[in-house]
């Protein structure tokens, strides 16, 4: 909403400058969002007249004037042609700044001084477009700054109003709210309509079919119109607020509608057949065609305005081409009328067509303004148009609007507020705000809100307006008087941080990508046709085709993240994101939408430096942070497992993450068509883990042991095996025997190649012994790992080198 | 005897000597071979013991011993010398250059979005809130409807909403954990929800995805005094003692009355920039009382309890604490930009 501090002022006594009264309206609810001075710093631009008008010597287009601003003769060259000797005319002095920041300096045209320019509408941006410079009335004051002169100095106010504000949506009513606040009264126009033609009566008649929807309609006749433009202050005052003018008749509406905040329309009376409104439902499939060209397609709950055959408008939305005022407009039919909110919200909603008028009447509108609002305007347009207003008005209504009084109580107020309002005050606010104020009881009153404020039908209404109008700032502020309250973070909700802190000490950097993904992404990742990751979740409005499905895997994300940053040139990345993922679920209210944690890397292990190695990072470096990470949870009983791995991984470095048999994730490296997929150059190595099942294996506590006080002894054992045979046989196969001498298996060389027959590989194992009690002999530990030894070969077809 | 003792006196002239030529670890390991192993002419002395006199023998005893206690004193003495010196040369010779840089294990970073969450969640639950959570997948009812938000309401049209089906939509707000809440818990209620929501807008101050915190306490006799004090207490510990804090009135459904806070601008301390848009305010939050409405949804008696709630756009203020204009910064994941946090 728009309005201007001039325009206010007509309706209320206001002694505050602009900047102050943008503060106090926002500590109201009703928030200035943007505040404009408009003549502001345009000082320089004077009322002068012109004393003398030459040919320029150098130019034909050109002339030569002596200028006269009141305290000196300026030279001044221009090239317009719309002006004489004798002429006051807009000055722009050396030094103005002309809207566009463009700034007159003294300049030389064609060999001749100019010392200022002469301004068109255009130029000091009072018109979109002009016809040569401003020519202003004989009796404008010499030397006084235009804008002061014009009386165009004003300041523009947008306000920003929450949608429970209908009655706000005027410069009356928003003056309403500064006369509360100050404690002045509103100055109401005052209106008595000249009806100097015949009686409406006989002229026109109105038919509402369907009360429900439009409870109330009135209309006024005016007839012997001429159609012209808008006189200088109308246009001016449409301009300020955003408003283009178009005609006297069409003009006068929209002023109305801003002035009162009532949509009003205005129909050509010759082009209504049969002299008749009638309001009705749309009939279903019907079509209209509205003022901006487009055909509609109608449907019953629409309302439509007609006359004795056709639709003329979409009542309360949009008027048609088929009645619109014109040039030829002799005679008009005002129209001022309450539509049901919800009805015009609907059709406005589904046509996509949101006006002025709709928004108002879909907030609602003052049922009780509405002839008031016709007066204003019938007057107004008879004034500017010549045209002469029946005899009477059109009201057409379901009968009497009841409005029935709210209770509300002083201690409720107060317990709410945290005030200790009296009762004097909560009735002076009260009647500030226009609300009638019945006592029932000491503390209890009743309260008639007036019929524009549409908004307070309960107790907690009235309270809060007590609180707007008090103020927010003068409530103290104090600190709850609750019982104590100590609650410590959930299991989960600590773990989460702790696994962000881990990942974060492996040098990952966090990302968050959109929830929502392509639905190409899961054929990117080579999902199979029947994999339940498929079945996401669709949204039914997405912005883009690429944001459309609720990710099941955070996979994609991660891919489009690691190539975007490649992209930029970042070649060495580690990221990780835990966030949901959103599973459908057959039977159930909503979806499942556990935590997933994954992790992606790809370059080098470490950065590269002037004093180490540089070393792509592979496999074993991703599946350490795992270990690490099952390790920080105390989860026992992992197992990586190659078998039926994903199919997004390289099928022979990847595997499922399995604890006690349930499968919680998977690590491995990137498949290379999925790399591809992606354009992605570097091979990437990937984990994501079901947080949720995680957090269900995890243990809180490691089991502690004190450090031991017996050192230990190793012995190596260098073997030669099948190449299929997993390290993890070795290591059960040793931890088999459980000797409790055994402290630990270490895997500390794997070679293939030379001197190792082709399908064998040699690994180096390190065995460590200990006993709590003692030192241990060296022929203890010979005999200990002669067993070791034996097992190794008996079970896994080993030879010793 | 007196032969003897010139032989002692001798040979110790001669071990001074070496002593002093000594240059190092290994001639003074020379030193005591020569002088005290085993085959050294010095130790042969005592074997020569047994052609004395009974009265001679302890006096020529007491006299080598008396030196050979000398020659190892001397030889540690001399030992600790040299490895001093020895030291003190390897120090001033070993020099490295300490402005090359060090081995550093890179180091990750969160996610500006979660510092935020963590920060603001760490001082509510100072004040003895409790971390609640709910689906980003929601009902209408517990999104709108039991918010107070009936249908075909222009309320409705704040939070422009991402539809799965005609009940289902992505919440656009956290609001509905308030709901869910208070339909599991009776009062007294006290809650900070942060989480994941979603409105289908996308600018330079909008993403289709962002993030919110909602606050929620509800008990006998909370009044909006009450509110004032958390927010105030809130803003002063995040983002400074005396920040200067702010409610005027605004509407929500689901709260009444309802304000929207804003605090004195961080950037120009509250004497207007381009931040603050030269109001000297940056609005960060909306609060409000719990409206009656929002009870009877979950059951709760309006005439006994009380309450309030607000809510926070986690990046809005992370780009007032890290200066950042263009929200989409935050979901580009951009490594050159996450990195620095």
């Amino acid at each position: 909403m728009i309005v201007t501090y001039n325009w206010l002022k007509e309706f209320v006594d206001v002694a505050l400058p602009p900047a102050e009264l943008a503060d106090l309206l926002t500590m109201l609810g009703l928030e200035v969002e943007r505040m404009e001075g408009r003549g502001e710093g345009m000082d320089e631009v004077v009322v002068a007249v012109v004393q003398e008008k030459a040919q320029h010597p150098n130019a034909d287009k050109l002339s030569l004037c002596k200028v006269n601003n009141g305290r000196e003769i300026l030279d001044i060259v221009c090239g317009a042609q719309n002006f004489k000797a004798g002429d006051k005319v807009a000055l722009a002095q050396i030094g103005a700044v002309l809207p566009g920041e463009f700034k007159i300096k003294r300049s030389k045209i064609r060999g001749e001084e100019s010392s200022g320019m002469l301004c068109s509408e255009k130029e000091l941006g009072l018109a979109d477009e002009s016809a040569g410079i401003m020519i202003l009335p004989p009796d404008a004051p010499l030397g006084i700054p235009l804008f002061e002169a014009l009386g165009l100095k004003d300041t523009i106010f947008e306000i920003g109003l929450t949608p429970n504000r209908a009655d706000c949506l005027s410069v009356i009513g928003i003056a309403r709210e500064i006369a509360a606040k100050l404690g002045e009264k509103v100055r109401y126009p005052g209106l008595t309509v000249e009806e100097t033609g015949p009686s409406i009566s006989g002229v026109a008649s109105v038919v509402v079919e369907d009360s429900q929807l439009c409870p109330r309609y009135t209309a006024r006749y005016i007839s012997g119109c001429t159609i012209a433009p808008s006189p200088q202050w109308l246009v001016d005052r449409l301009k300020a607020v955003g408003m283009r003018s178009i005609n006297n008749v069409v003009d006068v509406t929209n002023y109305v509608l801003i002035e009162y905040g009532h949509p009003l329309h205005a129909f050509d009376f010759d082009l209504l057949a049969g002299g008749k409104i009638v309001v009705r439902r749309a009939g279903e499939g019907e079509s209209f065609t509205t003022l901006d060209g487009q055909a509609r397609q109608l449907k019953s709950s629409d309302i439509t305005i007609r006359d004795a055959g056709k639709v003329v408008a979409l009542a309360g939305i949009m008027g048609g081409g088929n009645s619109e005022i014109s040039e030829k407009t002799a005679n008009v039919l005002l129209e001022s009328a309450y539509f049901k909110p919800s009805a015009i919200r609907l059709t406005s909603k589904r046509l996509g067509l949101h006006t002025e008028s709709s928004h108002r009447f879909e907030r609602g509108a003052d049922i009780l303004i509405l002839t008031r609002a016709l007066d204003r305007a019938a007057s107004l347009i008879a004034e500017l148009s010549g045209g002469r207003v029946a005899q009477g008005t059109i009201d057409v209504h379901a009968g009497t609007v009841h409005t029935k009084g709210i209770r509300v109580r002083l201690d409720r107020i107060n317990r709410l507020l945290g005030t200790s309002l009296t009762a004097e005050e909560v009735v002076q606010m009260f009647n500030r705000l226009e609300f009638a104020v019945e006592t029932v009881e000491p503390g209890v009153f009743d309260v008639e809100a007036p019929s524009f404020r549409v908004d307070i039908e309960r107790e907690i209404d009235l309270v809060e307006e007590i609180a707007r109008l008090h103020g927010y700032d003068q409530i103290p502020t104090t600190m709850p008087k609750a019982r104590v309250f100590s609650d410590r973070p959930t299991r989960h909700q600590k773990l989460e941080n702790r696994v962000r802190d881990l990942l974060v000490a492996h040098g990952f950097n966090e990302v968050v990508n959109f929830s929502f993904i392509s639905p190409d992404s899961y054929d990117k990742i080579l999902l199979e046709g029947n994999d339940q990751r498929r079945h996401s979740i669709k949204l039914l409005n997405p912005l883009v085709e690429e944001q459309s499905v609720m990710r099941t895997s955070l996979l994609p994300g991660l891919l489009e993240t690691a190539a975007k940053n490649a992209s930029f040139r970042v070649l060495n990345q580690r990221i990780f994101e835990m966030r949901r993922v959103y599973l459908a679920r057959e039977g159930r209210e909503l979806p499942d939408e556990p935590i997933n944690l994954a992790a992606l890397l790809t370059g080098l292990r470490e950065p590269e430096g002037w004093n180490r190695p540089k070393e792509a990072a592979d496999f074993y470096d991703i599946k350490g942070v795992v270990e690490n990470l099952l390790g920080e949870l105390n989860v026992s009983g992992v197992v990586y497992d190659n078998k039926g791995a994903e199919n997004f991984y390289h099928p022979g470095k990847s595997c499922h993450i399995r604890i006690n048999g349930e499968i919680i994730g998977s690590l491995g490296e990137i498949h290379p068509t999925v790399q591809e997929n992606f354009e992605i150059e570097k091979p990437l190595y990937y984990f994501e883990l079901n947080f949720e099942k995680l957090v269900a294996h995890g243990r809180d506590e490691a089991a502690v042991k004190a450090p031991p006080r017996f050192p230990d002894t190793f012995r190596d054992i260098a073997m030669i095996l099948d190449e299929e045979t997993p390290a993890a046989d070795i290591a059960q196969c040793i931890n088999g025997l459980k000797e409790k001498q055994i402290e630990g298996v270490e895997f500390f060389d794997l070679y293939k190649g030379e001197h190792i027959p082709p399908g064998r590989k040699s690994i180096a194992v390190r065995v460590r012994y200990r006993s709590p009690d003692r030192t241990l002999t060296d022929d203890e530990v010979s005999r200990l790992h002669t067993r070791v030894v034996d097992a190794v070969i008996k079970k896994l077809n080993v030879s010793i080198r | 005897m007196e032969d003897i003792r010139k032989k002692v006196e001798a040979l110790s002239e001669e071990f001074r000597y070496r002593l002093i030529q000594a240059a190092n670890e290994k001639a003074l390991q020379e030193l005591k071979v020569d002088f005290l192993g085993k085959k050294a002419e010095f130790t042969s002395l005592m074997k020569t013991l047994g052609g004395f006199s009974a009265e001679q023998r302890p006096v020529i005893g007491e006299l080598i011993n008396k030196y050979k206690v000398d020659f190892e004193n001397s030889i540690a003495q001399e030992l600790v010398k040299i490895r001093e010196r020895e030291k003190r040369e390897r120090l001033a010779k070993e020099r490295l250059d300490v402005t090359l840089p060090g081995r550093r294990r890179p180091i990750g970073t969160k996610h500006p979005i979660t510092l935020v969450r963590e920060e603001i969640t760490e001082i509510f639950a100072g004040l003895g809130f409790q971390v609640a959570e709910g689906p980003e997948i929601e009902l209408d009812y517990y999104n709108f409807e039991a918010l107070n938000f009936p249908k075909d309401h222009p309320a409705r049209d704040m939070q422009d909403t991402f539809f799965i089906d005609e009940n289902l939509l992505l919440r656009t707000h956290t609001s509905p954990v308030q709901i869910r809440t208070m339909l599991k818990h009776a009062p007294p209620v006290r809650i900070i929800a942060p989480g994941t929501v979603y409105r289908c807008d996308s600018d330079a101050t909008h993403s289709p995805m962002f993030h919110q915190i909602e606050g929620l306490m509800v008990d006998k006799g909370i009044t909006f005094g009450d509110l004032k004090g958390i927010l105030t207490i809130f803003v002063n510990q995040y983002f400074g003692r005396g920040t200067g804090v702010r409610l005027r009135p605004s509407f929500f459904p689901f709260t009444e009355p309802s304000a929207e806070v804003d605090i004195a601008c961080v950037i120009c301390k509250g004497k207007g920039c381009r931040v603050c848009k030269n109001t000297g305010w940056l609005e960060i939050l909306g609060a409000g009382m719990v409206d009656p409405e929002v009870y009877r949804h979950v059951q709760y008696d309006p005439e006994s309890i009380s309450g309030f709630a607000f809510g926070m756009g986690i990046e809005r203020i992370a780009m007032l604490k890290y200066g950042i204009n263009d929200m989409r910064l935050l979901f580009e994941n951009d490594l050159r930009f996450l990195a620095q946090f």
